[in-house]
This record gives C-alpha cells, structure tokens and sequence, in this order.
C-alpha cells in the first residue's frame, strides 16, 4: 500500500504539525515539491513551521506520516 | 520506363517508411506536462506503476503511449490550477454576519491516485469542476469562517490556512484535489465591525497627526512672528538711523544757514565790546575829571568847614563853660542872700499875721453881735406884719370864694343871664373895642347919611351880640373841656389798672418760668 518512493523522503514542515491538527509538509517529489498533508508518528509530537522531517508513511492520495529528522 | 528497379526499391522502401512514420503517428500519444493521459480500453490495465494494481485504466504522465483506435480510448485530464470564486454569507466565531468574497485555487493531484480519483469524477465535466468546488467549499467557509473572529480572519493567515486544511482536505482527497491557496478577497461588513477596529487607532493617529501638525504650525507661528518682530527691529533700528543721520544733516544745514549771520553778529559783537571799551574809558576820564574838578575842592571845603565848625564849637564850649560857672556863683551868692532875707520877712509878716488876727477876731465878735440884734428886731417886726397881711388876705379870699361860689350857682341856674351880665358889666369895653377902627379914622364919609351911620354902628353893635354869641359858646365849650377833664382821670385810672394786671401777668409768666 504504501509508495516506497515517497518513504523516506526528506521534507520540511509548512504547516505545524501539532496532536490536533492536520500539519502540511512540502516534500520534492516526481522532479518537483508538492504539499502533503502530514500527521506525525508519535501523535503527541509537535512539530513546529520550518523544521525539517522524514517521510515514515505514505497514505495516497495525500497524506503522508511524518517524524521529526 | 528507363527507371532502375534498385532506385524504384529504394524509393518504395523510404514511402513505405513514411507511411509507416504517418501511420504510427497518428497513433501516438503524448502527455503534456499539465495534462495526464487516460487511457482505457482493451490492455489498459493497471500496469504503470506496481501500487496501481486493480486500476482498471492506464495513467499516462509526462510520456507517450501507442493508442489503438477502435481498441482504445484516450482522454486527457488537465493538471492545471484552476480557481473557483466564492461569494457567501456567513456568521464569525462572535456572531458578526459577513459577506466574503474569497478565491479557492485548486489542482488535480499530481500522484496517480489523485489522478485516478479526479478521472473518476471529472472526466467528462472538467468545465463543471469549478461550480461543483464552489459548492463543496461554501459550506467548508462557513465552517472555517464560524470557528474564527473578524481580527483573526484579517491577522492570522496560519490559523486559516490551517483551519481550511483540517476541513476540506480529506473531502478535497477524496475529489482527488489539492488546495493550493484560499484567499479571502473582500469582507463586506454590514455592521461596521472592522471600521470600529480600526477607529481607535486611528482617532489616535489623526490626534497624533493633528498634535504634530499644530506643533509644527505653532513653532512655524512663533519662528514667523520671532522673525516678523526682528524685522520690525530692523527696521526700527534702521528707521531709528535714518532719523539721526537726517537729524545731523539737518543740524549742519541749519549751521551753515547760521554761519552767515553768526559771523555778522560776532562782528557786531566785537564792535559794540570795543565800543564799550571806549564808553568805559570815557567815562574813567570823566570820573578822573570829576574827582579833579568837583570832588577834591569840595572836600577840601568841607574840611575848612568842618574844622571852623570845630573851633566854633569848641570856643563856643569854653564860653558856655565860663558863663555857667559865672552863674554858678552868681546863684549862690544870690540864694544865700535871698535865704536871709526871706527868713527876716517871714518873721516879719508872722508878727502882723498874728496881731491883724487878733483884731480881726474881736471886731468880727462885735459885728456878730450887732447883727443878731437888728435881726432879732427884723424879725418880730415881719412876724407881726405877717400876721396880719395873712389874715387879710384869709378874709379877701373868703369873699372872693363866696362870690365865685354864688356865680357859680347862677351860672348852673341861667348861663345866659350871667353872660349877659358879665357882658353888661363889660359892655362900654367891648362898645371901645368895637368903636376902635373907627376912633383910627380921621375922616369917615357916610354915603348913605345919618342913617348910614347908625347901620355903621348897629353894624358893629351887632357885632358885639355875635361876640356875645361866640363867647357863650366859648362858655359851653369849656364846660366841655371840663367834662373831657374828668373823663382823662377816668381813663387814667383804668390805664393804671390795667398796668397793674399787666405786671401781674408779668409776674405770674416769670414765677411759672
């Protein structure tokens, strides 16, 4: 199910990433970047605007689960 | 026919290859970068990437396939942005009804499931896309649009951003969509919400604004009336110069005007010095002729006069000197022989006094004697004679009273007859009387004869009986004056009672006083 190409990918948090919210991250994907929404591993985990993250789960067709690099 | 049949294979060979080349062509078919090729139909199954087993559709990006018609169908999806406007009514977190306009701007996911969801979909009404996201996402709005206030709608993008995300993302996923950007255009405020936001502020700015601005007029005012008041001082100054020079200038012309009759009456003035000089000098030379002429003999005169003066009077002193003890003498030596002579006279005149007075005494005491005798003998004679003068007279008046009081009797009784006598008594006086004019005349003519005459004199006896007339009423008359005699002492007597009461009254007023 998931896309083996989008796990482990590098990207950076556009949106903060907090225990309520959705988060967005933009990651470089397919030669350009495109904006995910993202959840972070550990649920509890806040991750604020700017930091940088690794793709741990890929859930098309846009959402992908991040956890802090 | 001189073609060579190699030539004609060649040719043959490269229409063929042409032919071929056109053929596959038109059977070709490539993806544009914003357009995804669906491709369905007999072999398109699942085969473009391993995770899209059971898509029972080919994707094709960024790439060609051979596409059989007949066979197969291809469709292209646009991957391009699109927009969609929004324009709704809806109500704040605080209850503050807004109208929004607002822009969503949209994509197909570029990832195949996206693609595979939004081919689903959309395939054959990409032109209704726009309308049905404006639905979709005007319900989405409202919702974003109720969880927050007007001031973080106009301030916190974030919190927009984020709040359009938790909303519509997963429906937009599941449209195979991706929400690039949702921006709020315009916000209409009906009740002047955001107008009131900003009024405080700005109440502020325009007080700053009009604080500075009076600030900057007043200190423009100051400088201008600082700069107006150095100008008035300037010109004062200058005006205060222009007065002094004008002055000075005045002053010289006003010189020079005098310089001319200056010098004149300097001239003058030397003049009338040097003829006052000469004045003085004559008149030096007329007191010096003065003393020479006049003064010097007169003093000379009055000291011959003074010092024969002198000797006159002291000769004058001597003499009188001499003369007084002359007469010094000349009264002693008199005195003393008056003195003797004096006493033997007194002496002499005591001796006579004493002998006349005794003479005199005794004959005094002689004639005193003498004389108390012949009066004595005068006395007793005038006594006697006295006496008897006395009571004869008493008896005369006696008479004379007795006869009055009878004529006055008669006279109450009958006046007339009494006048008449007293008349008859006297008659051949008045007769003399009356008869006097004419005893003055030496010569009387009687006009009318013997006759005349008598009337002449029954004329004037007539007369007499007028007289007679006049001296009974004369008569009455002082009876009268009598009367009005006695009725004065009446009156005189009241008059007296009446001071009488008066000085009472007077006297009462003075106690009561």
């Amino acid at each position: 199910m998931a896309d083996n190409r989008m796990v482990g990918k590098m990207g950076r948090v556009t949106g903060a990433i907090g225990p309520k919210g959705i988060g967005e991250v933009m990651i470089p994907v397919r030669g350009g970047t495109e904006h995910f929404h993202a959840y972070a591993a550990d649920r509890e985990d806040h991750i604020e605007k700017g930091a940088g993250v690794v793709v741990v789960e890929y859930h098309p067709p846009r959402t992908v689960i991040v956890t802090r690099m | 026919m001189d073609v060579p049949f190699p030539l004609m294979i060649v040719a043959g060979i490269i229409g063929v290859f042409i032919l071929l080349i056109i053929v596959l062509k038109s059977l070709w078919r490539v993806a544009e970068p914003n357009e995804a090729l669906i491709i369905s139909g007999m072999g398109a199954k699942g085969k473009h990437h391993n995770e899209d087993e059971g898509l029972d559709f080919n994707i094709v990006t960024g790439g060609g396939k051979m596409v059989f018609p007949a066979f197969q169908v291809v469709r292209r999806l646009s991957l391009d942005l699109r927009e969609a406007d929004l324009a709704i009514e809806c109500v704040t977190h605080q209850g503050i009804p807004l109208g929004l306009r607002g822009v969503v701007i949209y994509k197909v996911g570029d990832d195949p499931a996206s693609i595979a969801n939004a081919a689903r979909r959309f395939l054959d009404q990409q032109s209704d896309m726009n309308q049905r996201v404006h639905n979709v996402f005007a319900g989405h709005l409202r919702a974003i649009v109720g969880n927050m206030t007007v001031e973080e709608m106009i301030r916190d993008r974030e919190k927009l951003t984020q709040l359009t995300r938790e909303s519509s993302g997963t429906e937009m996923e599941k449209l195979g969509l991706i929400v690039d950007s949702l921006q709020i255009q315009e916000i209409d405020d009906p009740t002047g919400y955001i107008g009131n936001l900003g009024r405080p502020h700005a109440a502020a700015v325009e007080s700053q604004a009009r604080i500075a601005q009076a600030q900057a007029d007043e200190a423009a005012t100051r400088r201008e009336q600082e700069a107006e008041a150095r100008k008035a001082e300037a010109r004062r100054t200058s005006q205060v110069q222009q007065a002094g020079y004008s002055a000075e200038v005045n002053e010289a012309a006003a010189l020079a005007r005098q310089a001319g009759p200056k010098a004149e009456a300097q001239a003058i003035q030397i003049v009338v010095v040097e003829q006052t000089k000469v004045a003085e000098l004559e008149a030096q030379r007329e007191e010096q002729r003065l003393q020479a002429t006049v003064r010097k003999p007169a003093d000379a005169r009055a000291y011959e006069t003074v010092t024969i003066a002198k000797a006159e009077r002291d000769a004058r002193i001597a003499a009188a000197e001499a003369e007084r003890e002359e007469v010094q003498q000349n009264a002693a030596a008199e005195a003393n022989r008056v003195k003797l002579s004096a006493d033997a006279e007194a002496e002499r005149v005591r001796l006579t006094a004493t002998a006349g007075a005794e003479k005199v005494r005794v004959e005094a005491a002689a004639q005193a004697e003498s004389t108390r005798a012949i009066g004595q003998a005068e006395a007793d004679a005038t006594q006697a004679k006295g006496l008897a003068e006395g009571e004869a007279v008493r008896a005369k008046g006696m008479a004379e009273a007795e006869a009055i009081k009878a004529r006055a009797d008669a006279l109450a009784e009958n006046q007339d007859a009494v006048i008449g006598q007293q008349l008859a008594e006297n008659w051949p006086a008045i007769v003399e009387a009356a008869a006097k004019p004419f005893g003055d005349i030496d010569q009387m003519i009687v006009l009318n004869g013997a006759q005349g005459l008598s009337e002449t004199l029954a004329q004037a006896l007539s007369q007499g009986v007028a007289g007679m007339q006049m001296a009974r009423t004369l008569l009455s008359g002082s009876n009268n004056v009598l009367g009005g005699n006695g009725n004065g002492t009446a009156n005189g007597k009241k008059a007296a009672d009446a001071a009488a009461a008066e000085e009472s009254a007077t006297l009462g007023s003075a106690t009561d006083d």
